[in-house]
């Protein structure tokens, strides 16, 4: 163990802890039992926060840990995760300022309550909710693996046989985050976040530019890993993979972009960042900047053929057991002194525990605002709410634990790409239905079943990295290799498309749908905001 | 049907900005186009570097689309809001 490198991540830990806690002392809650207090932060974010709590999504240890370990491992195709990072601006600029003026002029804070006020059905909102819940244990899974990773790096735990021992990163990180949570709520992370993305850009831009100069330039790094790339896998009898995509890989690598940048915005989380902000067009100013996280991604995706050219990293990769999640840790090890490489690995530990708290609070706030209100108890006071949202980020908590103990961590990447499936299988109830409720609500939830059944199937079925199962997810559809988030959502589509008119033939009853046209202009007013006077639907 | 721009654009607007989003789109996903390594920019290759430029494009191609959009907040059921007046 690097005493400096430790102790510098133990502090800045303890610092920015401080600082979350000192300020909600500083801007004291009202009543810290409630709900909005715990949950959001107050809801008094501004655009600045909202900045920041947006891209936050984006930079997790997904972007930290698994891309730059794909592209370790793999080399062209784990870039997919740059394109998706770009590809999703567009689209979020075309349907979120929708989305946000129908949340503000009915008063929605997550995405299930959308759901079920525009088709009167409770059975809508429950699939939306539990969906939500299922896709972020997954993600939360991931930022757990990133912190062990670390935590292995520096020589926590070990490879110790004794299933304990070796799992013990893995129990730390799930402790401290839960303490965490518990505490402190959405307040704390949500000032954190300025602390993490200060020390994740520090990081980034000196490793850009230092590691290369280190390494004989990008020529050198590029040549090493494609001469690697080339060399053929025994495991598997073909190449480990190239620097350019190959034609085969060229849907897998779009479907893998769309589908993920589809996804991105049904996660509770992203959701709760979506209806933080204070006007309709802030969104709008807000997506032409926060493609700044999409270019630190796409330079972060590199760290992955810079390890792949430092042999030392190599050799501690195979060390650990050909994990190449260990690959950035470990090259911040071998290039920095180890002042920087402890804050590194700050950035990163902190720039995964920050998430995955907004993460499993976000869930939270969705189970008790349509499970536990809706069908429980619709009268519970604030400090009932508050109680159940708290237990239920554990819950989260211990669910996500579950999914990074049972699922190989060689590509921590598929554990986002899991979650993505069935998140995605929302986007008909969501997105389509921001524009259209030409769907029948009861056709819409039997082809997110549809959708659900055939992707968790498709995903059981794929080996990879290993194991039998949950291996990988893209899967052979019609001759190309995609992924199986979009082809479960062609299935939803297709089941909703052709049971709506039947549904109707035969006059099920379709609900109520409590939104007007002009709710999905609205901006934020003093007054009250559903008094439009145009309609436009 | 309720439109993605709110009422009262011009239609050579919403033309630009629907032309201007899914190229954006189109871009990023056209990947038989972008994989290749040549032509290198430094010792870049292709695929990497297009990918790279790509963003601040799609960043500068989001902030038009947004400029185009705020420009006139011309329709009655905004400016009766008042929250598209007021900066």
């Amino acid at each position: 163990m690097n005493p400096v490198a430790f102790t510098i991540l133990v502090v800045s830990f303890l610092v920015v802890t401080m600082i979350g806690f000192a300020a909600a002392r500083w801007r004291p809650a009202e009543d810290p039992m409630h709900l909005n207090e715990w949950g959001l932060g107050g809801r008094g974010f501004g655009t600045f926060v909202s900045w920041f709590l947006l891209g936050g999504d984006l930079y997790t240890a997904y972007t930290f840990i698994a891309v730059p370990a794909l592209v370790y491992a793999v080399g062209a195709a784990g870039f997919y995760a740059l394109s998706y990072t770009i590809v999703v601006w567009p689209i979020v600029f075309i349907f979120a300022p929708r989305l946000w003026s129908a949340a503000r002029a009915r008063g929605y804070v997550t995405l299930a309550e959308f759901a079920r006020g525009r088709y009167g059905s409770q059975g809508l909102g429950l699939a939306v909710a539990l969906t939500g819940i299922l896709a972020t244990m997954p993600y939360i899974a991931l930022q757990l693996v990133g912190i062990e990773s670390v935590l292995t790096v520096m020589g926590v735990g070990g490879t110790s046989g004794n299933a304990f021992v070796r799992d013990l990163p893995l129990i730390i990180a799930f402790i401290v985050l839960a303490v965490y949570t518990y505490l402190a709520g959405l307040r704390a992370p949500a000032l954190i976040a300025f602390v993490k993305d200060a020390l994740i850009y520090l990081t980034v831009i000196v490793a850009i530019i230092y590691i290369p100069t280190r390494l004989g330039g990008w020529g050198h790094i590029f040549g090493t890993a494609s001469a690697h790339l080339k060399t053929v896998n025994p495991a598997t009898g073909k190449p480990f993979g190239s620097l350019i995509v190959a034609p085969s890989g060229e849907w897998a690598y779009a479907t893998l972009a769309l589908g993920s940048a589809l996804a991105l915005f049904m996660y509770p989380h992203a959701a709760t960042g979506v209806f933080a902000a204070r006007k309709r067009n802030v969104i709008r100013r807000n997506v032409a900047m926060l493609p700044a996280y999409s270019l630190m991604l796409g330079l972060i995706a590199l760290f992955g053929y810079m390890a792949r050219a430092t042999p030392a990293v190599n050799a501690g990769v195979k060390a650990g057991g050909g994990n190449s999640q260990l690959s950035v840790p470990l090259l911040f090890e071998h290039m920095f002194p180890s002042w920087f490489a402890g804050i590194g690995y700050s950035a990163i530990v902190i720039g995964a525990l920050v998430p995955a708290a907004i993460m499993s609070i976000a869930a939270a706030n969705l189970f008790t605002r349509s499970i536990y209100n809706e069908f429980f108890n619709p009268d519970a006071t604030p400090a009932q709410e508050t109680r159940v949202a708290r237990l239920a980020s554990l819950v989260m908590k211990v669910g996500a634990l579950g999914f990074a103990l049972e699922l190989n961590k060689t590509f921590s990447i598929n554990l986002q790409l899991l979650g993505g499936i069935w998140i995605l299988q929302t986007f008909p109830a969501i997105v389509i239905s921001l524009y259209t409720t030409w769907f029948h609500r009861f056709a819409l939830i039997t082809g997110w079943a549809s959708g659900m059944v055939y992707g968790t199937i498709e995903a059981y079925r794929t080996p990879g990295g290993g194991q039998a199962h949950f291996g990988a997810s893209t899967a052979p559809v019609f001759g190309h290799i995609a992924y199986i988030a979009i082809a479960a959502l062609a299935v939803n589509l297709v089941v909703a498309f052709v049971l709506t008119p039947i549904f109707r033939a035969i006059r099920l009853p379709n609900g109520y749908d409590e939104t007007r046209g002009a709710h999905y202009y609205a901006d934020s007013v003093d007054g009250p905001a559903a008094t439009a006077g145009t309609r436009g639907a | 049907m309720a439109h993605s721009a709110p009422a009262g654009k011009s239609p050579v607007k919403r033309v630009a900005i629907t032309f201007l989003l899914l190229a954006a789109i189109g871009g990023t996903l056209s990947v038989p186009f972008y994989a290749r390594s040549m032509p290198k920019l430094g010792d870049f290759p292709f695929f990497y570097w297009y990918q790279l430029i790509l963003v601040p494009v799609v960043a500068i191609v989001c902030w038009l689309c947004s400029v185009l959009l705020r420009s006139k907040p011309t329709s009655d059921a905004r400016s009766r809001h008042g929250g598209g007046l007021r900066k």
